[in-house]
């Protein structure tokens, strides 16, 4: 009898440790997740807004340069009227958790259309940029990459045909994106960054 | 003198050396089910916040003076002098200076610290004196910023600027002056700021 309560006392109590463990363990854990994320979130965002931010100001600053000349380039005009169109339909929070997303946009899933969305984007600036005879400049997430290519752009002269890059080229750069996008946005947590073990923390210095 | 009490003594100190093992143990378990769980369970929520709090805004202003800049520019370098031909290469030059200048511009340039992280990883260092991990990502975008540095520096003779990083008051700057262009230009754009 005696015998018998120690032992599911001692049971009681190697649980009462772990249960203690475990509850400092998440409390630091949530920290570094926080944290973590944080700052992926904070580079997807950038990355993602800076580009749809950059079709914005181009078409922006065209249509304010028609209106100022009173221009009346109809296929020019439409092409910025979609093209301001579609961005603000873009969320401005991650589109894969957004509920609203899916009523705003409508559509089957929200990160189909997201990827779509961002698709018609990327093509109606091109468009854009073909009908104003402007060579397209490249997006890429990485600040250096877009510097070189409005350098390059600058000291060349735009030929007068626009477009010299293929849509194969830029199609693959999307699939990219978009990828990063499933991956990291992903509700699935496993899938956030965190393959393998958790190496951030180390338990023997606590 | 032999007291009974010495072997006991010594039983009590084994017992409580093993009970402070076994319940570090499971403590340490728990411990490492619970950072992880715990971690796992809040990376979304990080993620979420810092990119509507800070990524996208940020980003998307940005962009959108980059965008404006690209197409005043390439808008200049189809259009027909306005003003004298020496008037249009200044402005074109202008823009060509300013498109530059905010191509250089970094998010970690503009982005401001996650104080929260800056805090804990302060405590990370005083508790094991040790950094706190970042994530691969992270990580190899620094070291790839790391590298350009570098080699700005190398070329820094010829143009000293490139040794500052830019700021938020360059930024500003920077829009300041597409401004001021398009006003003169008579280019009306309505919203400067998103």
């Amino acid at each position: 009898m005696a015998d018998q309560f120690d032992l599911e006392s001692l049971v009681t109590l190697e649980q009462t440790f772990y249960d203690q463990g475990y509850e400092d363990g998440h409390a630091h854990g949530r920290i570094h997740g926080l944290i973590e994320g944080r700052a992926l979130g904070r580079e997807k965002g950038f990355e993602m807004w800076e580009e749809l931010g950059f079709y914005q100001g181009f078409a922006t600053m065209w249509r304010s340069i028609y209106i100022a000349q009173n221009r009346q380039d109809e296929r020019a005009l439409h092409h910025i009227k979609h093209l301001l169109d579609l961005i603000s339909q873009f969320p401005k929070v991650n589109p894969s958790t957004a509920p609203t997303t899916t009523v705003e946009i409508g559509g089957a899933t929200t990160e189909v259309d997201i990827e779509k969305l961002f698709r018609q984007i990327r093509s109606r600036y091109k468009a854009l940029c073909s009908t104003l005879g402007v060579r397209p400049s490249l997006r890429a997430a990485d600040g250096s990459a877009i510097a070189a290519e409005e350098l390059a752009a600058s000291s060349t002269a735009a030929p007068s045909g626009g477009v010299r890059r293929t849509g194969g080229g830029d199609d693959s750069g999307m699939a990219a994106i978009s990828m990063g996008v499933d991956v990291e946005m992903g509700g699935d947590g496993s899938a956030a960054g965190t393959a393998g073990p958790p190496k951030i923390w180390s338990l023997d210095s606590m | 003198m032999d007291s009974p009490w010495e072997e006991s003594a010594e039983e009590n100190t084994a017992r409580d050396a093993e009970w402070t093992k076994i319940s570090s143990e499971f403590t340490n378990a728990g411990y490492r089910e619970g950072i992880t769980a715990g971690k796992e369970g809040a990376l979304q929520e990080g993620f979420d916040a810092g990119f509507a709090q800070v990524g996208a805004p940020i980003g998307h202003q940005l962009g959108f003076l980059r965008g404006l800049a690209s197409g005043l520019n390439s808008y200049l370098k189809s259009a027909k002098p306005q003003g004298g031909a020496d008037d249009n290469e200044r402005l074109v030059a202008e823009i060509r200076q300013i498109t530059s200048n905010l191509s250089d511009i970094r998010f970690s340039d503009i982005m401001p610290p996650d104080l929260e992280a800056e805090e804990h990883a302060r405590q990370h260092l005083v508790q094991e004196g040790e950094a706190m991990d970042e994530s691969e990502e992270i990580a190899e975008k620094k070291n790839v910023e790391r590298i350009e540095d570098m080699f700005a520096s190398l070329s820094a003779g010829a143009n000293p600027d490139r040794l500052t990083r830019p700021t938020t008051q360059d930024l500003h700057r920077l829009s300041q002056q597409l401004k001021s262009i398009c006003t003169r230009l008579n280019f009306n754009i309505e919203t400067w700021e998103h």
